[in-house]
């Protein structure tokens, strides 16, 4: 990629990170997910550095039916999902959305993603604010 | 007394590996007839555990978070492996809980993507249970937004057979690769020796 593309893209995504509000996301990735596989997981870490408590209400993304707020966790030795309605990120504090914990869960695709793909995340707030994310398809656990 | 002390080692069976996640049975643990079938559509029976070590993850594939990072562990397992004994690599299953929608096909399509070797096994409700119970797994469909839409909570664990076909010993989650592995060989080496 010539230079010129790449500071043009790279500020073109700060942009995009670092819209008018004030969650902080970092570290956002999509599992690159087997052949036929019907659900994909999103991960990001949400950081609120304000004095406020802030909640995510919902996600939006133009790669993606529809995005759920869902958690795993492992009782008695047994996984489950749970849907959440919302996310709170406490006020200075951070929540980890990663596996086995905190994540998005999404349709697949028709087209299959794969790693080094990206797609956008529109994360919406309780107070309004919308915060847009791209994050990448990696292959990992 | 040296030489008396020599003879009784021999004698006396080695001592279970110390172990730093793995759980291994008191007394390994025999099962009874089961008829599922495999993602190359070949029945899978219980004399499929003889011979050769086994280890068996629950899941499905609508599952997006526990179940594809709990077999890529596995597939990085089975990695660090390739690199000691490419030619004894255990047996990987991934069996579903979810029958209805992972068909033969499906698991043909997801399984092999997280290791070549590992295989996915389905089969009838009952016949999964026939296994399942024997083992402890517990799995059961929690609502979804439609009929077609729903998860499924299930045992995260992952269980070792021997080349006996006899449960052996239970990995519990979260799961990690290289005391898997490590694990894995201090219980195979020690059934060899004993």
């Amino acid at each position: 990629m010539k230079p010129i593309f790449a500071a043009l893209l790279l500020s073109l995504f700060s942009s995009l990170a670092a819209a008018d509000s004030t969650l902080l996301v970092e570290d956002a990735w999509v599992r690159e997910a087997p052949p036929g596989a019907r659900m994909l997981a999103a991960y990001m870490t949400l950081k609120n550095p304000t004095a406020q408590d802030l909640v995510l209400t919902g996600v939006d993304s133009p790669a993606f039916n529809h995005v759920m707020l869902h958690k795993s966790e492992v009782v008695d030795g047994v996984a489950r999902m749970l849907h959440q309605d919302s996310i709170l990120i406490p006020a200075g504090g951070n929540i980890e959305l990663k596996p086995g914990s905190y994540h998005l869960m999404m349709p697949a695709p028709e087209q299959r993603l794969v790693e080094g793909d990206k797609v956008v995340f529109e994360l919406n707030l309780e107070d309004q604010a919308c915060v847009q994310v791209q994050a990448e398809v990696r292959k990992k656990p | 007394v040296l030489l008396a002390a020599v003879l009784l080692a021999g004698c006396n069976p080695p001592p279970p590996p110390q172990l730093s996640k793995a759980t291994q049975l008191p007394s390994p643990k025999p099962v009874t007839d089961f008829r599922l079938i495999d993602h190359n559509s070949k029945p899978f029976t219980r004399e499929r555990l003889q011979g050769t070590w086994t280890f068996v993850f629950f899941g499905y594939t609508h599952c997006p978070d526990v179940c594809p990072t709990s077999l890529t562990m596995l597939g990085q397992v089975q990695k660090t492996l390739e690199q000691s004994a490419p030619d004894e690599l255990p047996q990987v299953l991934f069996i579903s809980v979810d029958p209805e929608r992972d068909s033969v096909e499906q698991l043909a399509r997801f399984t092999p993507y997280f290791h070549p070797t590992f295989l996915g096994v389905t089969g009838e409700p009952d016949e999964i249970q026939r296994l399942s119970r024997q083992l402890g797994i517990l799995y059961m469909r929690t609502e979804g937004e439609s009929t077609d839409d729903y998860l499924v909570d299930h045992s995260a664990a992952i269980m070792l057979f021997d080349p006996d076909g006899r449960f052996h010993a239970v990995f519990s989650a979260p799961h990690e690769p290289e005391s898997m592995a490590s694990d894995y060989l201090a219980m195979k080496n020690w059934y060899e020796v004993k």
